[in-house]
């Protein structure tokens, strides 16, 4: 399906259009990946502070429940931001991508966090104080932070990594 | 002013010419400090926009300005300071390309600035502190620190992401 879908993509206008973007335009490049980092940057001033508070080693006097009201809708921004940043790139060059195995550990780990944080958060909506009612819960929160802090610094690490794949994994030619 | 570049390429010249400067640009090292260093900088300002929106009285209004303060700025100073040990690394394996390299040059006087601002406000702005700290709209030069502090880190971030662009 994701040869197909790389088929599709290569030639098309579309991979034109993103390819013409990024070598035509002086400094589109840098521009647009820094907006990519700046969505990384509010990942980390949301979920990842979030995790910390839940781990009681950041935000001690902010309450949870306060903690993920304000926070998490940055971590739902920052996300379309990232994927219209990043996927002018991968429209570009989709062979380059869809071979890369450190893209593909990327998303591996990408689909499970956003996944852990929108869980987290859905509990938080149905019941604004759930995850601090008991020590059970507190004890499951800190559990679930640290799975979600190990993973978004997974994803952020493996997308600088993404440029370096052949040092991991030596080129097949 | 020639004379004292000079010397400073002699530093430049003799810090990539170390060893261990060699290894770490040959080697998988290189990407591996780059991702501690994205993971830092990028924390280090997630940490302090935290700071910057209060003192600009767009969040948090609720609580106390010295208590994010108290709890806030260990984190970013902690993330600064390995962003720092990363980068130097980073800095040394070309630090004569780097040296000259202009998004470089616009990157560390932007870092300049934003470490003056913040020390401007803890040293000056915030000694007056006990009359606005609970204040939703502190005082404009608490303002001020917060706006110039997030178009700062901004354009580190974004002059930083270019210094890679002018190889």
């Amino acid at each position: 399906m994701l040869t197909e879908l790389v088929t599709m993509i290569d030639g098309s206008a579309l991979q034109r259009g993103a390819l013409f973007l990024l070598s035509q335009i002086r400094g589109f490049p840098p521009i647009i990946q820094t907006v990519h980092i700046l969505g990384v940057t509010a990942i980390m001033g949301s979920t990842v502070l979030l995790d910390l508070r839940l781990l009681g080693v950041a935000l001690r006097s902010h309450r949870v429940s306060e903690l993920i009201g304000r926070l998490l809708p940055w971590t739902w921004a920052a996300l379309p931001l990232m994927f219209v940043s990043g996927i002018v790139f991968v429209l570009a060059r989709p062979q380059r991508y869809a071979m890369n195995p450190v893209f593909r550990a990327k998303f591996l780990m990408l689909l499970p966090a956003v996944l852990v944080t929108l869980t987290f958060h859905l509990f938080s909506i149905r019941d604004r104080e759930f995850w601090e009612t008991s020590p059970g819960r507190r004890a499951l929160g800190k559990a679930v932070a640290a799975v979600s802090l190990v993973l978004w610094l997974g994803v952020v690490m493996a997308g600088r990594w993404i440029a370096y794949a052949d040092y991991l994994i030596p080129v097949e030619e | 002013m020639d004379e004292s570049v000079g010397v400073l390429d002699g530093l430049w010249m003799w810090l990539e010419a170390l060893p261990l400067s060699a290894r770490i640009g040959e080697s998988a090292w290189f990407p591996f400090l780059e991702s501690i260093h994205v993971v830092a900088s990028t924390f280090l300002f997630g940490s302090i926009l935290m700071l910057d929106l209060r003192l600009l009285g767009r969040a948090s209004v609720s609580h106390r300005i010295s208590r994010i303060v108290a709890e806030i700025v260990p984190w970013t100073l902690a993330a600064a300071l390995l962003a720092v040990l990363t980068g130097f690394p980073l800095f040394s394996t070309r630090a004569t390309h780097y040296a000259h390299n202009i998004a470089f040059q616009i990157k560390i006087v932007l870092l300049l600035l934003a470490a003056t601002n913040m020390l401007w406000y803890h040293l000056r702005t915030a000694r007056t502190i006990a009359s606005w700290d609970t204040a939703p709209k502190p005082i404009s030069a608490a303002r001020f620190a917060g706006m110039c502090s997030v178009f700062m880190w901004i354009g580190v971030m974004l002059s930083g992401r270019w210094v890679g662009h002018l190889l």
